[in-house]
C-alpha cells in the first residue's frame, strides 16, 4: 500500500487560510489502512479544524466526505456533489490522490493534507514499514522476496557489505541488515546458491530517475 | 453579581466501572454539570467522539475505564488511554489545552472512587474555564 502520514494541523491551517468553504475530502484505500486520510481520519481533522476556527471567530464552513479511492475517476465522481463553487477541496489521499481530483474539478483549489512518504506494508498493528521503491526492474524473484534495493541502506546487490553487527545495519540499530533476512530466508528456501548470481549494476531508468512513467495496456483500450 | 463558572463535563465511562452516573454519590446542588455517555467498554472511545463533545459545548471530557488488566475485552481500556493522549495531544495543537480532557482508571463498580475523581478534577477544570470553542 502506500503509505502517508497526515500533515500537522499547523500546516494545514496555514494551507487552507484563503479559503473559506472546504471539503475534507478521505481516501477509503491505502491512507485509510495507515491511520492518514480514512473516515475516521476525515471525521477527526474536520472536528479539530471546526474547534480551531470557532475558538478564533473565522466562519469557515468544513464538510467531510470519503470515496473508496481518489485515484480513479469512478470512485472521484461520488464527491462533486460535495463540491460546489467556492469550495476548496482538502485532499487525505496520497499525492496521486491530490492529482486525480486536481484533474478531475479543474476550477477547484485541491490541496494536500496527507505527506505520501513511501511502498509499505503493515508489519504490525501501527507500525508501517518500507518495502518497495517501485523502481521498474524487479529481482525479488533472486533475492528470496526480500528486496536489498530499498531495505538495504547501501542498496548493495551482490551480497553484504559486511558492518552488520547482529542482524543489525551499521547506518542505523534500529534497522535489520537486508542482506542477513536474504541469506537467512534463501537457506530455508535452499537457494543459497542465488547468491552467485552476478547482478549487474542498476539501470535507474526504469524508475523515477527515467522522469514520470506510464503503463499502458493495449488489451483494456477500446 | 456574575454567577460563578460551572463547568459542563462530559463522562464517557465503561458500564463495568460504574453502571450510569445517576448511581454516584455527587452529593447535592454540585457546581457542574454532567452529561453521560455510557459504554459497554470504553475501547469503544473514538477520537472523533471526544472532539465532538467538545464541538457540542463541553468544558471538560472525562473518561472512566477499568483498572489496567481489569478490561473485559482484554485492551479496551488501553486503547482509551491511547486515543484520549493522541486527542489531548490534537487539543493542545489547537489550543484548547489537553487538560480539558482526561482519562481515569477505576475498579469495577467502585462508584464512590468516580464521584471524588470527579470532586478532585473540578478546582482544575474550573480554573480552565469555558471552553474557548462554544
Amino acid at each position: 500500500m502506500i503509505v502517508g502520514e497526515q500533515k500537522s494541523i499547523a500546516e494545514i491551517r496555514e494551507i487552507i487560510a484563503p479559503y473559506r468553504k472546504l471539503l475534507i475530502l478521505g481516501c477509503g484505500t491505502c491512507v485509510k489502512t495507515c491511520f492518514a486520510g480514512g473516515e475516521d481520519e476525515v471525521a477527526v481533522l474536520a472536528s479539530a479544524l471546526r474547534l480551531a476556527l470557532k475558538k478564533e471567530g473565522k466562519e469557515i464552513a468544513v464538510e467531510e466526505f470519503t470515496v473508496e479511492r481518489q485515484c480513479e475517476d469512478a470512485f472521484i465522481q461520488e464527491a462533486a456533489a460535495h463540491i460546489s463553487p467556492g469550495t476548496a477541496v482538502l485532499s487525505l489521499a496520497c499525492g496521486a490522490g491530490v492529482q486525480a481530483i486536481a484533474r478531475r474539478f479543474a476550477k477547484t483549489p485541491v490541496l494536500p493534507g496527507v505527506n505520501t512518504t513511501f511502498i509499505g506494508v503493515l508489519d504490525k498493528q501501527g507500525l508501517f514499514t518500507e518495502e518497495c521503491l517501485g523502481c521498474g526492474d524487479c529481482k525479488l524473484a533472486i533475492f528470496g522476496g526480500i528486496c536489498p534495493v530499498t531495505r538495504c541502506a547501501k542498496k548493495l546487490l551482490n551480497g553484504p557489505c559486511g558492518g552488520s553487527q547482529k542482524g543489525k545495519c551499521e547506518v542505523s540499530p534500529d534497522l535489520d541488515c537486508a542482506w542477513q533476512q536474504i541469506i537467512e530466508r534463501l537457506k530455508i528456501l535452499g537457494q543459497l546458491g542465488n547468491l552467485r548470481v552476478y547482478v549487474p549494476p542498476k539501470n535507474w531508468k526504469s524508475s523515477h530517475a527515467g522522469g514520470p512513467r506510464k503503463l499502458v495496456r493495449e488489451d483494456h483500450i477500446i | 453579581m456574575e454567577s460563578p463558572f460551572k463547568p459542563e463535563i462530559t463522562v464517557f465511562h465503561c458500564i463495568n466501572a460504574f453502571p450510569d452516573v445517576e448511581g454516584l454519590p455527587l452529593g447535592q446542588g454540585e457546581n457542574f454539570s454532567i452529561k453521560a455517555f455510557k459504554l459497554p467498554c470504553t475501547g469503544m472511545v473514538k477520537d472523533v467522539y471526544l472532539l465532538r463533545a467538545f464541538e457540542a459545548g463541553a468544558d471538560a471530557v472525562l473518561v472512566f475505564a477499568c483498572l489496567q488488566g481489569q478490561c473485559r475485552y482484554v485492551e479496551g481500556n488501553l486503547r482509551a488511554a491511547k486515543r484520549v493522549k493522541f486527542v489531548q495531544k490534537l487539543l493542545d495543537e489547537i489550543e484548547l489545552d489537553g487538560r480539558r480532557l482526561a482519562l481515569f482508571n477505576i475498579a469495577a463498580g467502585d462508584a464512590a472512587a468516580a464521584a471524588e475523581i470527579l470532586h478532585k478534577a473540578l478546582p482544575e477544570l474550573v480554573k480552565l474555564g469555558p471552553n474557548p470553542a462554544v
